[in-house]
């Protein structure tokens, strides 16, 4: 018996690794192209590893453009919607999961119904609204339309909901203001949803290329996601696939280290957390 | 309590922190801020008097990316330097459907650049929209332009309803580029092939299964008109109203793409759009392909990227030589105030000078858009040295304007779907082009 089990276990991490494997392999592809020649890209039957590790792919594409501005506009617009994001978050979240007012359960479903509504669907009045203020190519279109996140809201609902009554109860007795219920009690609690949500949203807006593309046409203000976009262009005699893979290596590395943390948190934050 | 007010005041101060970030920006992006509609009532009646010597400030969205495009901000340098009068900020904005579609949204929008690039297939539809600044006055003023030295050829492309819209700026035409070292490998004339027959004789002698194919072409709308003009056909009225390639001569050039392509002899890259195009440059100047069909614009940097000694030829023949002139001309756009399109005029004009075309031409392929140009000292140096940048200029004597319709933009992309279609066999050709046919009787309406 113990011995059936251990194989099915086995079975189970050959499952994982392969199914792992699947996910793991275009990054590595990107990883090890980024470091090839571009006659090794074209090589044929292609090879695993680059025959020399040129690392001046990563500075060819890093110098082919402003870089620099395009990876502070990206920190800029990304950390400015998730602090956005979070406030507003918590706060509506708060209202719907533990108040009783009248309209709630409307304006519940409409954020809901925002939901399942993709940008490519708005962005025609948005793009025209944001054109009659004056705000294309400036970070207020990048980062204001997004201020408000319906997934946020509808998660951190479903967290606050979960926690228990007699816990806020037993704060109130305690004199403490709502203000300090949802800050010292509520976001705690809800710290894995929170970080989770956090995670969703710094890489969807690390990643965007439709919003910045629409929304902006200068050079200063552009985003990272963009600049490699362009960088498939950079070269007319056909596409320097290492150079553009290089230029990607750039781009998720950030979102990678903020992952590796993050993921300690939630784990963190599931062990210590009241909440099951 | 302490630690939580904490926290919310660290979270203002990093908000505030960005939204005075946002306005900083917001005032270094004023004068493009202030384009929306609303100001430029005001701009227009304040422009007239100059009362101080600060340089006008154009937009000038460009289309060509890579090499080209690095030599668009050289020459825009260039010309801010020259001066003191007119300060151009050039940015890229994509290919030419990027940009189009761009400067759709941004005239819509009332933020329109001051001067852009276009693909001469889509200047009927800006200009029959209003989009596009009436250049006549311009030429012909104090400040005008000898319009006779432009190639005859080329100003096809600039006229709509008799109106003078665009100058003839990055002017290209397809060409057959040849591997030399390749073709005689094989015992091949290293002119290259004159007629279709011959180019799929070439390229069945190069084909190595599943390995290298003697030819390769993007399945793109350029290039089927070429093919059609060369058998003979149209692919509107030269009115522009009547649909004319679904004929026994718009058919054939499928027909003979589908051939090849099952023979095994000819390779259709991968991709949408110019996507395809880098597939099929990539493929020659990796050694994958002997032939293929691209723009003379990408001359230079073909020459520049492949190992090998590249040819060029004419578009081989069927019942005659025949290629569409292609690229874009440069714009000046109606809705800026009349102070910035002084200024962007005075922008296309040099940019545009025997001078700027002569080094703009040797750098990149594109052809020479002026008579003076073409028979200057440099250029017959230049086709000395590199007959192959002559081939272009000699072919433009069986070249012709693409349709000028204000509906063709669209219906290129429809035609490009369905000829698509049925080389990937997914219908056969008459019935794509009837197809095709249908869709731009409501389009040219």
């Amino acid at each position: 018996m113990a011995y059936v089990l251990r194989v099915l276990k086995w079975f189970e991490y050959v499952a994982l690794i392969l199914v792992g494997l699947i996910f793991v392999f275009p990054f590595a592809w990107m990883f090890l192209t980024s470091f090839k020649s571009l006659g090794e890209v074209f090589q044929f039957p292609p090879q695993l590893l680059p025959e020399a590790w040129l690392w001046e792919n990563m500075k060819t594409a890093w110098e082919s453009g402003p870089f620099l501005t395009y990876f502070f506009n990206s920190l800029i617009v990304t950390v400015g919607i998730l602090i956005l994001q979070l406030i507003t978050g918590v706060l509506a979240a708060y209202a719907f999961a533990r108040y009783q007012f009248k309209g709630r359960d409307l304006l519940f479903g409409l954020t809901l119904v925002a939901l399942m509504v993709p940008p490519q669907i708005t962005f025609v009045p948005v793009f025209l609204q944001m054109s009659h203020w004056g705000w294309l190519n400036t970070y207020l279109s990048l980062i204001i339309p997004y201020a408000a996140s319906a997934f946020g809201i509808f998660l951190l609902r479903q967290a606050f909901r979960q926690v228990p009554e007699e816990v806020i109860e037993a704060a109130r007795l305690d004199q403490a203001s709502e203000w300090k219920i949802i800050w010292r009690i509520m976001v705690p609690m809800a710290r894995p949803v929170l970080v989770t949500f956090g995670l969703f949203s710094f890489i969807y807006h690390w990643n965007d290329y439709f919003w910045p593309l629409v929304m902006t046409n200068q050079e200063e203000i552009r985003t990272l996601p963009i600049g490699i976009a362009m960088l498939k262009d950079a070269s007319s005699g056909g596409v320097m696939w290492n150079v553009v893979m290089a230029g990607n290596l750039i781009l998720v590395i950030p979102i990678l280290i903020i992952f590796f943390v993050a993921q300690r948190q939630i784990i963190r934050a599931f062990v210590y957390s009241g909440v099951k | 309590m302490k630690r939580s007010i904490h926290v919310l005041a660290l979270l203002f101060c990093s908000l505030l922190l960005i939204l005075s970030a946002c306005s900083s920006s917001d005032s270094s992006s004023g004068p493009n801020a202030s384009a929306s509609s609303a100001t430029k009532q005001k701009e227009v009646d304040v422009s007239s008097p100059k009362e101080n010597n600060e340089p006008v400030e154009i937009e000038f969205w460009y289309a060509l990316g890579g090499a080209n495009g690095e030599v668009i901000q050289e020459m825009v340098e260039e010309f801010n330097a020259s001066q003191n009068e007119v300060k151009v900020n050039a940015t890229y904005q994509g290919d030419y459907y990027e940009n189009h579609a761009k400067v759709m949204a941004a005239v819509a929008a009332g933020n329109a650049p001051d001067v852009t690039q276009i693909e001469i297939g889509s200047i009927a539809a800006f200009a029959d929209a209003g989009a596009l600044e009436d250049l006549t006055p311009y030429a012909e003023g104090e400040n005008g332009l000898e319009l006779n030295d432009f190639i005859e050829g080329l100003m096809g492309s600039s006229y709509w309803q008799g109106r003078f819209y665009a100058l003839p700026f990055a002017r290209s035409t397809p060409l057959l580029y040849l591997n030399v070292d390749m073709l005689k490998e094989h015992g091949l004339d290293p002119a290259g092939p004159k007629t279709w027959d011959e180019l799929r004789q070439f390229a069945q002698t190069m084909s190595k299964e599943g390995e290298v194919w003697g030819f390769e072409t993007p399945i793109d709308i350029w290039f089927y008109e070429a093919l059609v003009f060369q058998n003979g056909g149209e692919i509107l009225s030269e009115d522009g109203t009547e649909v004319r390639f679904n004929s026994p001569e718009g058919i054939e050039p499928l027909k003979f793409w589908k051939a090849m392509m099952e023979e095994g002899s000819m390779k259709m890259p991968p991709g949408e759009k110019y996507n395809a195009w880098d597939v099929a440059a990539s493929d020659f100047t990796n050694g994958k392909v002997g032939m293929i069909f691209t723009t003379t614009g990408a001359l230079n940097s073909l020459m520049e990227a492949a190992p090998f000694e590249v040819g060029t030829a004419f578009m081989p023949m069927k019942k005659s030589y025949g290629a569409p002139t292609g690229g874009s001309n440069l714009v000046i756009m109606a809705q800026s105030s009349p102070e910035k399109k002084e200024a962007a005029w005075k922008f296309l004009k040099w940019m545009t000078n025997t001078e700027q075309t002569i080094k703009w031409s040797k750098r990149t392929g594109y052809m020479p858009v002026r008579v003076s140009a073409v028979e200057s000292d440099e250029m017959a140096q230049l086709y000395e040295e590199k007959p192959q940048f002559k081939v272009a200029v000699d072919q433009l004597e069986y070249a012709k304007t693409r349709p000028m319709a204000p509906g063709y933009s669209e219906l290129q992309e429809v035609i490009m779907a369905e000829i698509q279609r049925a080389i990937l066999d997914q219908a056969t050709p008459e019935e794509a082009l009837n197809a095709a046919a249908q869709k731009a009787e409501q389009i040219l309406k």
